[in-house]
């Protein structure tokens, strides 16, 4: 089961091309961005690895826009960017045959939460507003994103924080293999908020970071115009809490021998936070490594997403890594894995 | 392509727990609806709700830690645990990397995000729990069937609201086809929660006290939770290991209205069960019953009946609404769905639609099965589900021949 990677819209406080993305990755410093203004609420630091100057009026226009949480108009403006660059038109011929799918954590969880305390700080619990209930549902982004580009296809959001990505990408892959769509957005996104900053803090995964990264996926076929960026090889995900399990390694060869790529051709790995120990006997030791989160923090299920974008940054700049096989890895706290190969 | 067949039912539900109390209560047209005890709902006009009352994850599960989980996680593995008894799973199986669980859900672990958001407002963000910050994320639904049941393969969360059990079971049908696991479990699971309550009574879309799909007089949903959980698997492992076969998965459909976030659409509900019966290899005419979405609100009631009028023609078979019983669980909602279908291809019943008293002039043609379970031969049978975001999905269940 494979699929190409014909766009990407990427936004992060990197910028928003994957060449940003991956210098910022190589310098491997925290993007800080000044988050003191961005809200009422106290954050727990002055800056963080935060998108810049995201004006959603500007970018998605004012009808419809102002009652959409962050996290969905993040989702939204990477979802037409990634159509865009993908030179994917949706029209009435094809509509029903593209969707999207969206990873995520709790969808967006200061939406939820706000809407949560208005049951508790209003006269009468149910003073809510109504407006708002869609927010708190963890479909909102891919449902919001199909109605803007009018995409009828399979639509899907698959919950896995740091694995979310990876999930969505197998999940997407399944859904091309079996014929039900011939194209797919599929991608990670997560705002950052005093609710993020916060859980970040609180729980060490600090800093939150902010992204929405979403990549247009075709099905392989004759006639397919344009070339693509990559092609997904394959993604395998296993649960595997016990720490003697043979865990992120077993997990990797699986996806290796699935996409019929020797270990010993792997170039690269791109990941979250890479523990490259529990590889090290799968991979070879000259493979580089990239990880996203010393530069863009805790982007949760983004993070999947990032790392794809780090290597097409690569490969864009590297004629020497075409063709060459890569992974994006990832392990949850719980002992969920899950690794992609991917080819430039 | 492997065929599929269901091996196992986890239903815990408010009107029942386990395959045998909830084949009954469906038989008997058991009502889950009382007065909300898990908040205070004084405040609200409409203060009911389809509850588990009786839910005690400790006397379910035999691996999780009960503290370590959202009420949603152990709503989901006790359902599991339950599905894998009744399926005469014996576990850990021998190659657990081919076994996996795939769960849906509205609002995740929506009672631990309550708890937070109470943090919140008593003491500032600083003061939210590191433990409910670990428990809130939606993937640990999946997580939790995976670890209550030793399973190393496939564990994802799906968060498709309303339908997500539909896509769930669709999902894992999928990897069995492929050959890509032996055994899944898949179903969904929600808890009842004051925003959810709050949310849909400020939709103008919660009843007081019954919900009564179909009826002329419905005025709405009950929120309700639970789990729900099926055991699928291949047909060749389920026969070598001599398991007891409910029901065979036919296939599924899954589209996207791309219209509104909230209101159904009906052109896109008639496409979506075209995809299903297409993808199950099934024309309409060989569907013997339809377990539908059926809120019990004006609006999708009306939706869905005229949908099933424009995919069905002349020849509707008879449908009902288990959410009459239930209420609305969210994202088990589908899963308990797939459950009744199957016992009812099982025993040779239709579940009822209960609270139902008079006709709806507008929906002519739908025969609710009202308020008494009946028996019939169901060969074929359709679960709907539809969802906030225009996701629907359904599933198609047959005998196994």
């Amino acid at each position: 089961m494979t699929g190409l990677v014909t766009g990407w819209g990427v936004l992060s406080a990197a910028g928003d091309s994957v060449t940003e993305l991956l210098a910022a990755v190589r310098v491997g410093a925290v993007v800080g961005v000044d988050v003191r203004d961005r809200f009422d609420e106290p954050l727990p630091t002055a800056q963080a690895p935060a998108i810049a100057d995201f004006d959603v009026r500007r970018l998605l226009g004012r009808k419809g826009t102002s009652f959409l949480d962050r996290a969905t108009a993040l989702a939204m403006v990477a979802c037409g960017r990634a159509l865009a660059d993908g030179g994917l038109t949706p029209d009435d011929d094809n509509r029903h045959r593209v969707g999207v799918v969206l990873g995520t954590t709790t969808g967006s969880l200061k939406s939820t939460m706000d809407f949560s305390r208005e049951t508790l700080v209003q006269d009468k619990p149910y003073l809510v507003n109504p407006v708002l209930f869609p927010n708190t549902v963890m479909n909102c982004a891919s449902g919001q994103a199909a109605i803007r580009y009018g995409l009828r296809g399979v639509n899907a959001t698959v919950a896995g924080g740091p694995l979310a990505f990876l999930y969505a990408l197998r999940y997407a892959l399944n859904a091309l293999r079996r014929g039900y769509v011939d194209a797919l957005l599929v991608g990670g996104v997560e705002e950052y908020t005093p609710n993020t900053a916060w859980a970040a803090e609180l729980t060490g995964a600090g800093p939150a970071g902010e992204a929405a990264a979403v990549y247009l996926l075709r099905r392989p076929a004759p006639g397919l115009t344009g070339t693509p960026r990559a092609q997904v090889l394959a993604v395998a995900t296993g649960f595997q809490p016990e720490p003697s399990a043979d865990g992120l390694a077993g997990c990797v060869r699986r996806a290796l021998a699935t996409a019929k790529v020797r270990p010993a051709d792997v170039w690269a790995i791109a990941s979250g936070e890479l523990d490259t120990d529990s590889l090290s006997e799968v991979v070879p030791a000259a493979a580089q490594r990239m990880s996203v989160r010393p530069a863009l923090g805790d982007c949760q299920s983004a993070t999947g997403a990032l790392a794809l974008g780090v290597l097409l940054g690569h490969y864009a700049e590297d004629p020497a890594a075409r063709g060459r096989p890569a992974l994006i890895v990832g392990r949850s706290r719980d002992g969920a894995v899950a690794a992609a190969v991917v080819r430039g | 392509m492997h065929r599929v067949v269901v091996t196992g039912l986890g239903p815990v539900s408010g009107i029942g727990i386990g395959v045998h109390e909830f084949t009954d209560g469906l038989r008997s047209g058991r009502s889950a609806a009382a007065p909300i005890t898990s908040f205070d709902a004084s405040g609200f006009p409409h203060h009911w709700a389809g509850e588990v009352p009786a839910f005690r994850p400790e006397a379910l599960l035999r691996r999780l830690r009960v503290a370590d989980w959202g009420r949603s996680a152990l709503f989901a593995a006790a359902a599991a645990r339950l599905a894998a008894l009744d399926a005469g799973l014996s576990l850990p199986t021998t190659d657990p990397g081919r076994v996996g669980a795939v769960i849906g859900t509205t609002s995740g672990e929506s009672t631990v995000v309550e708890q937070l958001t109470a943090e919140l407002v008593a003491g500032g963000y600083p003061a939210m729990s590191a433990e409910a910050l670990r428990q809130a994320p939606a993937e640990r639904l999946s997580y939790a069937v995976s670890a209550e049941l030793g399973l190393a393969g496939e564990s994802v969360t799906l968060t498709t609201a309303c339908s997500a059990s539909n896509y769930a079971i669709g999902y894992a049908y999928d990897l069995l086809c492929w050959g890509e696991a032996d055994v899944m479990v898949a179903g969904g699971a929600d808890s009842v929660c004051r925003w959810a309550h709050a949310g849909f009574y400020r939709l103008g879309a919660l009843t007081e006290r019954a919900c009564r799909p179909f009826d002329r007089d419905r005025s709405g949903i009950l929120t309700g939770e639970g789990g729900a959980a099926l055991v699928l698997e291949t047909l060749e492992h389920a026969q070598e290991r001599g398991a007891r076969i409910y029901a065979e998965v036919l296939g599924y459909g899954v589209n996207c209205d791309a219209h509104h976030m909230v209101a159904p659409n009906e052109d896109s509900v008639a496409a979506c069960m075209r995809l299903a019966q297409e993808n199950a290899g099934v024309k309409p005419e060989d569907i013997d019953y339809i377990s539908t979405h059926g809120t019990g609100t004006p609006a999708n009631d009306l939706c869905e009946a005229r949908a099933i009028r424009a995919v069905f023609g002349d020849r509707v078979p008879p449908v009902s609404s288990i959410k009459s019983m239930l209420g609305h669980t969210m994202g088990a909602a589908s899963g308990f769905g797939a459950i009744a279908t199957t016992l009812g291809i099982r025993h040779g019943f239709l579940p009822p639609t209960i609270n139902w008293a008079n006709p709806d002039p507008e929906l002519s043609w739908i025969d609710p099965v009202p308020n008494t379970a009946r028996p019939a031969t169901v060969r074929v049978a359709q679960n709907n589900g539809f969802a906030f975001g225009g996701n629907n999905a359904i599933t198609i269940f047959g005998a196994i021949r």
